[in-house]
């Protein structure tokens, strides 16, 4: 069974899964390089996923879907850097509460207002496809046949690194993540940055959830992300907190996630729930391939108390 | 405690305000929320149902939490908990029943302690998040339970469907009020407030747990062991929650299918922040939060509210939570 066309499924199957946990990766990043951990990704992404639902259903245009999503990340973005940042809690705990608050919340509503009788669906952005590229066996719909949101996510990786590298807010966030104080001292508004860059992130959690509801399902169910935003958090670990680092084990990730599901259409005789476990158990097996000499922004997770 | 009495409510108010803006009906909401958990010796014993998980698995959580280790993975080890037991069960047929009662509850414990070994160790020894590896180990273990009721604990003549075997009578855990679902298992989670408060205030494991969580630096100087004491509360806490799995399923639902677990391993995070990870402040929030449970799961039928809303209602009680610890810590300043 293992033709050409199963591999070529395969390897398109990886780069498709691609940019939901690539988004929320990249903006959890930001948000991380200044000090701050929201472990509510995946409550973000479940929100985003659930408004770009609903604001398709009612425009159809999936593009607004997205942008919607941003809209209410960047809403429960700012709530969330409201406690975190100026109320100085727990990193944790509003991180958690933001989650399931997500979890429940997109559920409920996706339950209250459109789930009445049949299950609604709504147009999903579809895939490119380039004259002669796009037919080249086993490469062409891998590489030229893939969702436009593909390709953008891919390009963000270098735009976020030289955003963070090279231009002077990205220094400043970075300068906030490892001494804040000293920052401070040097004129940087602590506040304020951790607020942009914890927004920044929520905007990007928001489009990768969305990217779940308007290209790969084109509709809402429960807890639709899987976990994934969890996924996206330990990325940024094996990446070393490194924009460029995220994307090789992000697609060792895709591919293995992907084989399963390949699998799974075959109809080999292995049960799904034992193939349903194996992306879980490569993340964990990889911490210690990936996971050595990781160096966190120095004031990862540590509230910062202006002039005090 | 104020202020986390007053978390507890905003979730509550909250939730309500949920129900009504999708179309719940408001009264009988409320009504059915404050007042069903007291109606009857049925509901009244259900409360401490879920009493008996929430604090065994609390207890772990709380004490972890002291130590500043997040055990997020209470449910999954809540999960191989009672599949060990059940397994124990369906295998250990030559031995007198109570010993074989026994046995389930130490293979229970075992599970949960098995399945946090690999976060123990990936964080002492690579520095991994315990919360995140935890957390990825729960979506792993809601597979294994699907595994597990396909293969060694499938009921015969099940069919089609993911069902184990019903516990025979002499394997399950002694009523105490007949007619409910209240057994004895209640009195292990009270046996196990006392074990947990002698631990925490009669032991040097527990002086050491409480020096780390107030000041990291101050216990490396006295000499402790961070990840020496790290590891052992994590692996206690995977204990406790796989107990919990273990006395669920021998005294309360005696059988498994894929639907049981129902996020009682978040809740006992919530209860034991909001105990403020004292073992008697846990086991007060523990009683609080069942009655709230148990009147939520009565609301759901009686207003048409979906089950998601329960994990709105925690988020929001854990944002509460946190806004507590603010006007706590600005009081003492």
């Amino acid at each position: 069974m293992l033709d050409i066309l199963f591999v070529e499924a395969i390897l398109y199957q990886t780069l498709k899964l691609v940019p939901a946990i690539l988004l929320a990766s990249l903006g959890e990043l930001v948000a991380e390089k200044s000090g701050v951990v929201n472990l509510g990704v995946d409550g973000l992404m479940l929100m985003g996923a659930f408004t770009a639902f609903a604001v398709t259903y009612v425009t159809g245009n999936p593009w607004l879907g997205i942008v919607g999503a941003i809209g209410l990340s960047l809403i429960l973005g700012l709530m969330f850097a409201f406690f975190a940042v100026s109320l100085r809690v727990n990193q944790v705990v509003v991180g958690l509460g933001l989650w399931l608050f997500g979890l429940g919340l997109s559920d409920t509503l996706f339950r209250g207002f459109f789930a009445i009788g049949t299950t609604p669906t709504v147009p999903i952005i579809g895939d490119i496809s380039i004259p002669f590229l796009t037919s080249i066996p086993v490469i062409g719909r891998l590489f030229f046949g893939q969702n436009p949101i593909v390709y953008i996510s891919i390009l963000l990786i270098p735009v976020v690194a030289i955003f963070l590298g090279k231009t002077n807010l990205g220094m400043r966030i970075t300068a906030v993540g490892e001494n804040p104080r000293a920052a401070e001292t040097m004129g940087v508004n602590v506040y304020r940055i951790r607020y942009l860059a914890v927004l920044i992130g929520a905007a990007f959690a928001g489009a990768g959830g969305a990217y779940y509801t308007i290209t790969l399902l084109s509709t809402f169910i429960l807890n639709i992300t899987f976990g994934r935003g969890f996924i996206a958090l330990a990325m940024i670990y094996f990446g070393k907190w490194k924009p460029y680092r995220i994307l090789l084990p992000l697609i060792i990730f895709g591919f293995v996630d992907s084989l399963q599901l390949g699998v799974q259409t075959l109809g080999v005789p292995i049960k799904y729930f034992f193939l349903n476990m194996i992306p879980y158990i490569t993340i964990v097996a990889l911490i210690p391939i990936f996971g050595r000499h990781a160096e966190a922004p120095a004031a990862l997770m540590e509230p910062y108390k202006k002039g005090g | 405690m104020g202020y986390n009495a007053l978390a507890l409510a905003v979730g509550i108010v909250s939730g309500l305000a949920l129900v009504f803006a999708t179309g719940g009906d408001l009264r009988a909401a409320s009504t059915t929320l404050l007042l069903s958990p007291i109606s009857s010796t049925y509901s009244f014993a259900e409360i401490f149902v879920r009493l008996t998980i929430l604090l065994i698995m609390g207890l772990g959580i709380a004490l972890g939490l002291r130590a500043g280790v997040w055990n997020v993975g209470a449910e999954g080890q809540y999960i191989v908990g009672s599949v060990m037991a059940m397994i124990a069960a369906m295998y250990l047929t030559s031995i007198p029943p109570p010993l074989t009662l026994v046995i389930m509850m130490l293979a229970g414990a075992g599970g949960g302690f098995l399945w946090m070994i690999v976060p123990a160790v990936l964080k002492a020894r690579f520095g991994a998040n315990e919360i995140i590896v935890t957390l990825l180990l729960n979506l792993v273990a809601s597979n294994f339970l699907l595994y597990a009721l396909d293969g060694p604990i499938r009921a015969k003549g099940s069919g089609g469907y993911l069902i184990s075997d019903v516990l025979p009578p002499e394997l399950r855990i002694p009523k105490l009020i007949p007619q409910t679902r209240l057994g004895l298992g209640v009195i292990i989670a009270l046996g196990l407030v006392v074990v947990f408060y002698l631990l925490s205030e009669r032991t040097s494991f527990g002086l050491q747990v409480r020096t780390i969580g107030r000041n990291r630096e101050a216990a490396r100087y006295a000499g402790i062991s961070i990840p020496r004491v790290v590891i052992m509360t994590m692996l206690l806490a995977g204990a406790t929650a796989g107990l919990a799995g273990a006395v669920h399923v021998s005294g309360v639902i005696y059988a498994l299918d894929p639907g049981y677990p129902s996020g009682y391993g978040f809740i006992a995070i919530i209860v034991a922040m909001l105990g403020g990870t004292s073992v008697i402040g846990t086991a007060i929030a523990a009683f609080v939060m069942s009655y709230f449970i148990v009147g939520a799961e009565a609301m759901q039928s009686a207003a048409g509210v979906p089950f998601a809303l329960v994990y709105t209602i925690e988020g929001i009680i854990l944002f509460s939570l946190a806004a507590g610890q603010y006007l706590m810590s600005r009081g003492r300043s």
